[in-house]
């Protein structure tokens, strides 16, 4: 029996196309409906605060209920969620205004974050290094006991940081309390903790054979270690690049303790001095800058927006 | 190229494992040397010993003469190709290659000179400009050996380079890598498990069980004149067969009793080995290769006396050969070593029916007609029966 493979046969199962049968509603709703409907309502669960303080920042008032008055109810007061006349007020207030020096406030986070970011990468990646590769005493409880430690927020220690810095301040004052570099000394002593762990359980997945080629090759520790574990390991350097940059900019306890002084703090304690006083509240200036403060945030996501998705879980999967 | 020795090297771990017990072995300049053994057996700390990549505990490690116990790997002059390849994955072939070169700072040219001398060799030309991750699993493998090619070395070391290619594959590049590596005539240790690569590959093979070195000799020697139980087990495919057997010392001279079996032991054998006259009333362990047995009805031999009787459990057409699994009755061996060749073969034998003592592989002509459940008569090629004492599990010579 011959196939008959002629044109006009294959045209014929072309139109004779298989119809997919569509799913009842029923079950559709079952199975695929109920995930959107959950999916809306998280995504305006998130999103309405942002929409909300975005409203503020261009409505040009400076009080909470400036952009969505409360005499207004039901469908009008959603609907106030959409700016109606745009105004930069907010804007331009926060950034002349000499009595709150927002040029300051972001500079000296910005500078913290980047320095905090990079040498908490760099001491990490070290540590992660040493405790996946090399074999010593008391590596395991090692790795264990610094997650642990660091685990207690700094803020408990306060007291002891405080009079720690104020000691340094006497001999070093560069580095003491009031100055951006003493509260960097700070953050870089939680570096380590759970980002050598993160890095550690990455490095673990590459293979040491690579390591013991380089060697019989010729390379030293530090031609292996920067010139092809850090290549390799891009990810999750990302990743732990990324957080730590995130959680220096929002940073409030230390820094306030630290950098009480608003003529030279970061972005997190100089908005939060913004709305301090009870009597003289400025949501609307509050808004504005913490709109513009995101702006680092959302640069460093994008450059990072792809490792991000494969360094999460990588380096959380081997521990 | 230069010679490599290993003179009583010893290997022992912090927790206290005697990895490698009192290594000897004499590498000659440009052979190729196979150390072979089951898992755990020490063979790969031996190569990584070599390698620098792992200290030596007592023991002197000299190549080409030099005393390397204390010198790091990259002065050693020696290239090793990973069972995982170990290729630097986010550069290109090329760079791979090119690694080693680049960090002794040799001149630009020079390496181009040698990479495109090696891509030749390995047909990796058209493959030079692409990721690891873009390759199959037998380009990788060229890639790993151009990399140690290039380096001109003293020495390689392979550690199982063919473990991680399906069997078509590693058949293939068997062949090439032999080919290679005698065509530049390099001093080459390989680690294997896989006895038949050892066979083929090696002019010399260092069989080893425990960290300890059994029997080195040439592939031949070893098949032949194995030393011992595990040696002649572990060598060749399938392992001999192996029963206990008592020696009789009769009128016309000695013979074995094999279950119901008595059979004369010809004179060659008893002249090779004479130690086995001390063994007259004593019981030996007698072993058989699968090719030293052949149907009776087939048989040249038509010696009566030169028969074992038995049922067949199994038979498995090969096309060039019927394998026959039997039983028959006699006593089994067992010893720590036939226990560990039947863990490192996966499980006991399989068994089909009744076992009336012992189970045997024989490899029989494709003519024969033998089917499971037949009883049939098996002609023994007593010539090349092996003995082996069965407390010291020694071969008996003299």
């Amino acid at each position: 029996m011959s196939v008959d493979t002629s044109a006009s046969a294959t045209a014929e199962a072309k139109e004779a196309k298989i119809k997919v049968e569509k799913m009842p509603f029923g079950r559709w709703m079952r199975v695929v409906g109920w995930r959107h409907i959950v999916a809306i309502i998280m995504v305006i669960w998130a999103l309405f605060p942002v929409l909300y303080v975005i409203n503020l920042a261009f409505s040009g008032g400076n009080t909470l209920t400036a952009a969505c008055p409360p005499d207004r109810t039901g469908l009008a007061a959603l609907l106030c969620l959409v700016p109606n006349n745009l105004s930069l007020d907010n804007f331009t207030a926060v950034l002349t205004s000499t009595q709150w020096p927002f040029a300051i406030w972001f500079r000296n986070t910005v500078i913290l974050a980047t320095l905090n970011s990079s040498l908490a990468l760099l001491m990490g990646a070290c540590a992660a290094f040493a405790f996946s590769r090399l074999r010593f005493k008391g590596r395991r409880m090692g790795l264990l006991t610094l997650m642990l430690v660091q685990m207690f927020p700094a803020v408990l220690a306060l007291t002891a940081i405080f009079i720690l810095l104020q000691s340094i301040g006497n001999v070093f004052p560069p580095f003491g309390l009031r100055s951006i570099w003493g509260l960097l000394l700070v953050y870089l002593g939680g570096a380590l903790g759970v980002n050598t762990f993160l890095m550690k359980g990455y490095f673990d997945t590459i293979p040491v054979d690579i390591d013991e080629s380089a060697r019989i090759d010729g390379a030293g520790h530090v031609k292996i270690f920067f010139g092809l574990i850090m290549r390799l390991a891009l990810p999750i350097l990302v990743v732990v690049f990324f957080v730590s940059f995130t959680s220096t900019f929002n940073e409030l306890p230390m820094a306030q303790q630290i950098l009480p002084d608003p003529d030279n703090t970061t972005l997190a304690v100089g908005l939060r001095s913004l709305v301090a006083d009870p009597l003289r509240q400025q949501w609307g200036l509050m808004a504005a800058g913490g709109l513009m403060a995101a702006i680092p945030l959302l640069v460093v996501f994008a450059f990072t927006q792809r490792s991000l998705t494969t360094g999460l879980t990588a380096g959380a999967v081997k521990g | 190229m230069a010679p490599v020795v290993l003179d009583k090297i010893n290997k022992v771990y912090e927790n206290g494992f005697h990895a490698v017990r009192d290594l000897s072995i004499d590498v000659a300049d440009g052979e190729f040397l196979v150390l072979v053994g089951p898992s755990g057996c020490g063979k790969s700390t031996a190569l990584r010993m070599v390698a620098g990549l792992e200290d030596i505990s007592t023991g002197d490690l000299l190549i080409g003469g030099r005393r390397v116990n204390d010198v790091d790997p990259q002065g050693r002059d020696i290239a090793m190709v990973f069972q995982s390849y170990a290729l630097y994955p986010h550069m290109s072939v090329r760079d791979n290659i090119a690694y080693g070169l680049k960090l002794r700072k040799m001149p630009k040219d020079l390496i181009e000179q040698r990479i495109s001398k090696a891509a030749e060799m390995l047909e990796l030309t058209p493959l030079l400009d692409r990721k690891p991750k873009q390759l199959s699993g037998g380009q990788r493998q060229r890639v790993a050996m151009g990399r140690s090619i290039v380096r001109e070395p003293q020495v390689f070391l392979m550690d199982e380079p063919l473990s991680n290619l399906d069997a078509k594959l590693r058949v293939q590049m068997r062949a090439e890598i032999s080919a290679v590596v005698r065509s530049l005539n390099t001093t080459t240790l390989y680690v294997t498990h896989d006895q038949t690569e050892a066979m083929t590959m090696g002019d010399r093979m260092a069989v080893m069980k425990a960290g300890i070195l059994q029997q080195l000799g040439t592939p031949s020697e070893c098949y032949d004149t194995p030393v011992n139980v595990f040696v002649a087990q572990f060598v060749g495919s399938p392992p001999m067969n192996l029963v206990m057997g008592e020696i009789v010392d009769g009128p016309d001279g000695l013979a074995v009793r094999k279950g119901h079996a008595l059979m004369k032991i010809p004179d060659a054998t008893v002249s090779a080995r004479p130690a086995l006259k001390s063994y007259a009333g004593k019981k030996v362990v007698v072993g058989v290769r699968s090719e030293d047995m052949e149907d009776a009805n087939l048989a040249r031999d038509p010696d009566p006396t030169r028969r074992l009787k038995g049922k067949v459990t199994l038979t498995e057409a090969l096309g060039s050969e019927i394998v026959v699994h039997f039983t028959f009755p006699g006593e089994k061996v067992d010893t720590a070593d036939t226990k560990l060749m039947e863990k490192e073969s996966g499980g006991g034998e399989v068994h089909v029916g009744p076992e009336l003592g012992v189970t045997w592989v024989a490899s029989f002509a494709p003519r024969s007609r033998v089917r499971m459940g037949d009883d049939i008569e098996i002609a023994v090629d007593v010539e090349r029966a092996h003995f082996f004492d069965p407390d010291t599990s020694q071969a008996i010579w003299t």
